[in-house]
């Protein structure tokens, strides 16, 4: 059952140069699927990722997210319907800093009016499963990259949102903070069954994925599932890029693309 | 000030110095104010010098860019607001030739306030330009781009000077309220600096306590977009205690600015009651000048055009047995003779019987209860006095604390006149008081009367055997060297506010960038547009309000102490004008408050 569709979907920015960033792309995410969208530096990759979080509206098609519309929603509708069903995690973070870590995490089910039983109780469980424990008093400007990229998870999980997005949530970190990271994210994807929708241009941080997606210049280029081994399907995906021109492998087959 | 008129004219040089000291204040405090928004200006920029830094600028460069754009900055703002400045001064003049009850302020024009202007401001501009280049730190050009960041300060609270402030500040309003004329000097400065040190505690400690136990309830804290605005408070104070501390010190400069002014004018609008003649002359018994005095007086009130009643009394001094000292005696039916044209009324004696005049509103309760029964010693009459005339008649200069009014039978037995310790003092004297009801517009009659008086009182010893008072002449005197103060107070207190609310302003300016990123995950993460608003709200109005809050609440006790020490000095309420002063006071701030809010709330929408 597709949690998430794409149909027809074009965003052009008018302007005195218009623009032209989505065009005609389609696709859907299952429910449980941990989707990564590929691209090229201005493929298009945030504008779709602001599309879907609806803090932009599409010029023409339509996104459906768990048989919502949001583009018949006024804003009041909007802003609860990102509060309840979008959960989001940023390349920089966006912990609010005069939060403590544990606040930041329980901010959306403040908004929202929760109980405060609830709160500590999913607090716990989270702080628990994500190893959060050690830090939660903490001020985020006293916490190291990984912690913080790790808060920001917790805070997107928080009030078990329908949909996940991350905008390239490793670009930040360094290689052992983005593993743990892209783990972390995989398994909940498999434990909560929780729907995930990635947007990066990292080879191995899309590796994690179950598919990757492939946009070029807004519109669909390419997609691939990933197999058993982690190591061949990363191979795949620079394949791919490579194809792309984009690609961070210097291949001549790409100078030969139109 | 350079006025000519102003200058050579009537008002004392207390106006004058007045006006000196207040400009003097003025120009300082807006050196400063320049000064600190030219550098929150600069910090709100540091991206852009970091821009020009990287593309290999030297420090040199820099340094002359910003001088120069200060200065011409400066020497724009300066034309346009000479410019605006004489082109309200008519309105301006308007409004001092109305407090000061003039004829005519022309228009004039001379280069001194130019020259003034220019130079002052001008070399403030050079100063700051200088000082704001070479005053801010070398940063590194990656702080530079970070740009101005909040998120630097780790304060820490100590629980005992948390109390130590909210101690010094009660201290402070105790000994406030216990002052009297005795401890004035000494409780004063300790007030003073018992609240400064109380108020400066307070923003640095006592808030970050209060937060914090606030924080350390889930269930008061963990509630709707509450966490978050007190989060945000706890994060402000924070930063800013030092300016929070200065803004309330400065407003309620302000406060106590206005409602001293409003105090004087209190006085000055009690004058009414405390003199209710228009013009008195006094004069001896046997005063050469009185027939033409009093026909030339008449005279000027005919060519004025004013209606007048004018009432002669004739006293005679007596030596009472009671007191053994001088006693000042009305009869019956002069005194009538004036009460009829107040419209008070009348006095109905029977022989023996005595009344005391009230020589000010506080001595009728106190003679009220005073029974005497007295023997006029040089022609043996015998007056029961038990009675005090309920309203003030004349106003104390002119009488003696020790005036009676008798029955017309007993005043005709005073024959025999008053031999007091020395000869050369006069047995009585005529007393001719004209009751005005326009008595603001005497101010120019009998002048020149008032001249030989008012020289005579610079002599040693007053040896004119008459003696006139001009209650307007008098007033149009206090009223234009008080109102004076008003209207240069009034402007001190507005500069003031104004740059209170404006320090916030600035610092809300330099943090707009982080405000907006942090708006912007907000609203990612779905805050409702009503949410907005009051996640605004509740970060504003703390900013706003909280200085206003305390330094309305330190003025008023220095008003309660204020109040107390006039009762003792002259009779007079001041609460009603208090009240006025601070509510128009709370007004501007809060319109104040919206503007600033609009313009905040557009800034993070547009985000």
């Amino acid at each position: 059952m597709p949690i998430l569709k794409i149909q027809d979907v074009t965003k052009v920015y008018e302007g005195k140069v218009t623009h032209r960033a989505i065009n005609q792309l389609s696709f859907d995410v299952m429910k449980g699927e941990f989707l990564a969208v590929m691209g090229p530096s201005g493929s298009g990759k945030t504008t779709l990722l602001n599309l879907i979080s609806t803090i932009d509206k599409p010029t023409t098609g339509e996104i459906i997210v768990n048989e919502i519309r949001p583009s018949k929603l006024n804003k009041h509708e909007l802003a609860l319907f990102r509060r309840r069903e979008l959960g989001f995690v940023f390349q920089d973070f966006n912990l609010l800093p005069m939060l403590t870590v544990e606040e930041n995490i329980v901010l959306p089910l403040t908004l929202d009016g929760k109980p405060v039983s609830l709160m500590e109780e999913r607090v716990r469980e989270l702080a628990e499963k994500l190893d959060l424990t050690s830090f939660l008093q903490k001020k985020p400007n006293e916490i190291s990259g990984g912690q913080a990229q790790r808060t920001a998870i917790a805070r997107a999980l928080i009030h078990e949102p329908t949909l996940i997005l991350a905008d390239e949530p490793t670009g930040n970190l360094d290689s052992n903070n983005s593993r743990e990271v892209l783990e972390l994210l995989s398994t909940i994807n498999k434990e909560k069954n929780a729907t995930i929708v990635m947007v990066t241009h990292d080879p191995i941080a899309a590796s994690y994925c179950d598919r990757v997606l492939f946009i070029k210049d807004g519109e669909f280029f390419n997609e691939i599932y990933r197999d058993d081994r982690r190591q061949t399907f990363f191979q795949r995906i620079l394949n791919v890029l490579s194809l792309l021109g984009g690609g961070n492998v210097g291949d001549l087959s790409s100078i030969r693309l139109p | 000030m350079f006025h000519p008129e102003i200058e050579n004219g009537f008002l004392g040089n207390v106006s004058i110095v007045g006006m000196i000291i207040a400009e003097i204040i003025l120009v300082l405090f807006s050196w400063f104010f320049i000064f600190y928004s030219v550098k929150a200006f600069l910090e709100a920029r540091s991206k852009e010098f970091a821009i020009l830094l990287h593309l290999g600028m030297e420090r040199k460069q820099l340094s002359k860019l910003i001088f120069l754009e200060t200065l011409l900055l400066g020497t724009v703002s300066i034309v346009v607001g000479i410019l605006f400045g004489y082109a309200f001064s008519r309105f301006f003049f308007m409004i001092v030739r109305e407090i000061l009850i003039l004829e005519e302020l022309p228009l004039y024009f001379s280069w001194e306030p130019f020259l003034l202007t220019i130079t002052v401001y001008l070399s403030a501009f050079i100063l700051i330009s200088i000082l704001s280049v070479y005053v801010t730190p070398e940063k590194n050009l990656i702080d530079l781009f970070k740009g101005y960041s909040e998120v630097n300060g780790n304060h820490q609270y100590s629980i005992p000077r948390a109390i130590i402030g909210m101690v010094c500040i009660a201290i402070g309003y105790i000994l406030a309220l216990l002052t009297s004329r005795m401890t004035m000097y000494s409780f004063g400065i300790a007030v003073i600096i018992l609240i400064t040190i109380g108020t400066y505690l307070f923003f640095s400690d006592t808030t970050h306590f209060i937060l914090d136990r606030i924080r350390s309830k889930k269930h008061l804290y963990w509630k709707k977009y509450r966490m978050l605005s007190v989060a945000e408070q706890s994060m402000i104070m924070k930063s800013n205690s030092k300016m929070f501390f200065v803004v309330t010190m400065v407003t309620a400069l302000a406060f106590l600015c206005v409602g001293l002014l409003a105090t004087l004018s209190s006085y000055t609008s009690q004058y009414d009651k405390m003199n209710p003649l228009g013009l008195i002359y006094k004069g001896h018994t046997d005063n050469p000048y009185e027939y033409s005095h009093i026909t030339s007086i008449m005279r000027e009130l005919e060519e004025k055009g004013l209606s007048y009643h004018m009432a002669s009394l004739e006293v005679r001094k007596q030596t009472s047995s009671y007191t053994r000292y001088e006693v000042e005696v009305f009869s019956e039916s002069d005194i009538n003779n004036l009460l009829f044209s107040y419209g008070y009324p009348f006095v109905r004696l029977e022989q023996g019987e005595g009344m005391f005049i009230p020589y000010s509103e506080e001595s009728i309760n106190q003679l009220n209860d005073i029974n005497v029964e007295t023997v006029l010693i040089e022609n043996n009459v015998n007056i029961t006095i038990d009675k005090v005339y309920p309203k003030v008649i004349f106003p104390s200069s002119i009488i003696s604390l020790n005036s009676i009014i008798v029955s017309d039978e007993d005043f005709r037995l005073l024959k025999n006149p008053y031999h007091g310790a020395s000869s050369d003092v006069e047995p009585g004297y005529h007393l001719f008081a004209f009751d005005i009801p326009q008595w603001i517009e005497t101010k120019d009659v009998g002048l020149s009367i008032a001249y030989r008086v008012s020289q005579e009182y610079l002599k040693e010893e007053y040896r004119l055997p008459f003696y006139f008072e001009n209650a307007g002449l008098n007033f149009s005197f206090l009223l234009s060297t008080y109102s004076l103060f008003t209207l240069v107070g009034l402007l001190v207190a507005a500069v003031f506010l104004l740059a209170a609310g404006s320090f916030i302003y600035f610092k809300l300016h330099t943090s707009l960038e982080l405000e907006k990123k942090k708006f912007d995950v907000l609203k990612r993460m779905g805050l409702t547009d009503q949410e907005l608003k009051r996640l605004i709200n509740a970060y504003l109005v703390p900013q706003f309000f909280i200085p206003l809050g305390v330094a309305l609440l330190h003025s008023l006790f220095a008003f309660v102490a204020l109040q107390n020490l006039l009762k003792h000095i002259a009779n007079i309420s001041i609460v009603k004008e208090l009240v006025l002063a601070f509510v128009f006071l709370v007004i501007i701030e809060v319109i104040y408050f919206y503007l600033i809010r609009w313009r905040y709330i557009t800034h993070v929408r547009d985000s």
